[in-house]
């Protein structure tokens, strides 16, 4: 194995594919600490005016304080719809699942630019769009389903005895969800919170036909770069990277377990 | 547990699947969906029949809007052209992406000992988690005309190698590939983990070399990790708007021209006309062109199928 051609050219690959992928990251970082008013070399000194200036202008910490609001609040609804739906699909068989199932992806599967169009049209003529509220609804439509997916994972390495001893036992069946199916399915719904916050978080076009004078972080990011150039966005970049990475180790301890089928209980 | 069979319960269900969960649990996401994204869609194809009288959309029935978008859809407005750049850039970046993630996840499952497989991933897929505005900004900052590389070349004295990329559909491609790499290379390990590592090592044993072993067992049975990796790639390419805004700057060239993005276009066109009718019916033909390339796909891959199976 060792000194193997093929597993070399596989690792130098593996660290191109790394230097590729935290390349922009690590321009970010370095950049919003560094004086040049336009990102390049040479570097012109260390400093955190750029930090400075995001916190007194407020425009982006507003819309970072909007997103805060937004995403958690849509993530937690859609979890909860997700956990019970994928209760019942998981339990239940019953006429017409697999087109409900299909129903169901089908928001992922549309681009977003086309659903951005129709939620507009149909919010205006209720006239909600261009309020936070409006890209709440409509991203919990979005971040169902992964949520969805995610849950019916962890539900479907759940025992049926482990339901049918609590009936037994003498539990009704809303205990039993209560006490015995929800506590099973906590690292899945916790994984599934923070994948759909992130897909809320990061979503932009959507919000952007939606939102109007309440951005959200990537809209607002959006619109201050279409005008210019602003290191500033390196500042509120490093920020959101640190938020990221908080919820990128809740994942390693969650959701990667889960995607490759390596739960505790199988140990 | 006799004792517990005999005890008299209130209300037992006769069978596990005979149940009120089963209407209750499912009903919030079945409104939801109904609510806030069937009835969207529908409305999306209706508006597309509005017109529009003194910057207000008035429901009709009219065919105004496709007949104005197809009557210059190759000469003055460009839709058409769009969309065909749209096309050949979402085909071109999902080709290179699958394959470049590809490489990596066959290298995350073969080249890495298996109990650095799953760190290893975590950081190919890390970036994922960073937004995706930031991300084709800090690319904006590396490939700009005097930007992170170009200054780097100049400070080592190759100021005549410029790369003058910036602003051209391979910029869009670059944020693209940099936006699906995470996604597409979780669906291909999970699908070369799926393989069966003893088929592997009986070609092995009976004489095949490595790269026998893997065009005739690996590449073959990771068919269906390529497919779902590369039509995703497309569906998102086609659908998005930023890479080609933001890297592209509205029209990028390729050797198609200097064009934009159809979604691009479609956006542009709304923040400039805020003419939501026409924009619907722009999307509608975008969705159309999507179930159609997707069902060229499908009758491809399928005949594939067929030539191999």
């Amino acid at each position: 194995m060792r000194g193997n051609p093929w597993i070399f050219a596989g690792r130098l690959w593996l660290g191109l594919a790394y230097a590729f992928m935290f390349l922009p990251l690590v321009v970010l970082v370095l950049f919003s600490f560094q004086k040049n008013r336009f990102p390049g070399f040479p570097l012109q000194g260390w400093t955190l005016q750029w930090y400075d200036k995001l916190f007194s202008d407020g425009t982006l910490l507003n819309a970072l304080g909007n997103t805060m609001i937004v995403s958690p609040a849509a993530a937690t609804i859609a979890t909860a719809i997700a956990f019970f739906a994928a209760y019942a699909f998981n339990r239940f068989a019953f006429r017409g699942k697999t087109a409900f199932l299909a129903l169901v992806t089908l928001p992922i599967l549309i681009p977003p630019l086309i659903l951005g169009v129709g939620f507009l049209g149909l919010l205006a003529r209720i006239h909600l769009s261009g309020t936070l509220f409006a890209v709440f609804l409509t991203h919990v439509v979005l971040i169902t389903a992964p949520a969805l997916a995610i849950i019916q994972l962890r539900l479907s390495q759940m025992p049926v005895s482990l339901e049918e001893a609590a009936w037994d036992l003498g539990a009704t069946e809303w205990q039993t969800v209560k006490k015995v199916v929800l506590p099973f399915a906590l690292p899945g719904i916790f994984g599934a919170w923070l994948l759909a916050f992130t897909f809320s978080f990061d979503e932009f076009i959507i919000a952007w036909f939606v939102s109007g004078f309440q951005p959200t972080l990537p809209v607002a990011i959006y619109s201050v770069l279409v005008a210019a150039i602003d290191p500033s966005l390196n500042a509120i970049g490093t920020i959101v990277f640190g938020i990221s990475c908080l919820v990128l180790i809740g994942l390693e301890l969650v959701l990667l377990p889960l995607l490759l089928g390596k739960s505790e209980n199988q140990s | 547990m006799s004792s517990i069979d005999e005890a008299p319960p209130s209300r037992r269900m006769r069978t596990p699947n005979d149940s009120p969960l089963k209407v209750w649990f499912l009903a919030p996401l079945g409104l939801w969906l109904i609510l806030l994204f069937l009835l969207p869609l529908l409305f999306l194809l209706w508006i597309g029949f509005w017109r529009v009288e003194n910057f207000q959309a008035i429901p009709d029935f009219s065919l105004s809007n496709y007949t104005d978008i197809f009557a210059s859809f190759f000469s003055k407005s460009r839709y058409g052209l769009a969309m065909i750049q749209s096309l050949w850039v979402a085909i071109t970046t999902a080709f290179f992406a699958t394959i470049l993630s590809y490489m990596v996840a066959l290298s995350i499952a073969f080249a890495v000992p298996a109990r650095w497989q799953r760190l290893a991933l975590l950081l190919a897929i890390a970036p994922f988690w960073s937004s995706y505005v930031l991300r084709l900004y800090a690319w904006q900052t590396i490939l700009s005309r005097n930007g992170v590389i170009n200054s780097i070349m100049r400070l080592v004295g190759l100021s005549d190698y410029r790369i003058d990329i910036i602003y051209t559909q391979i910029a869009t491609r670059i944020g693209l590939i940099h936006y699906l790499a995470p996604i597409l290379i979780v669906i291909l390990y999970v699908s070369i983990l799926a393989i069966d590592r003893v088929l592997i090592e009986a070609a092995r044993e009976l004489g095949c070399t490595r790269w026998q072993a893997f065009t005739r067992v690996v590449l073959p049975l990771s068919r269906f990790g390529l497919m779902t990796a590369g039509s995703f790639a497309v569906i998102v390419s086609l659908g998005d708007a930023l890479s080609g805004n933001l890297l592209g700057g509205g029209a990028g060239t390729s050797i198609i021209g200097k064009l934009p993005t159809y979604a691009s276009m479609i956006m542009s066109d709304y923040s400039s006309s805020t003419n939501l009718p026409r924009t619907s019916a722009l999307a509608t033909i975008l969705i159309a062109v999507m179930v159609l390339a997707l069902a060229v796909g499908f009758v491809l891959a399928d005949r594939a199928r067929r030539r191999i199976g």
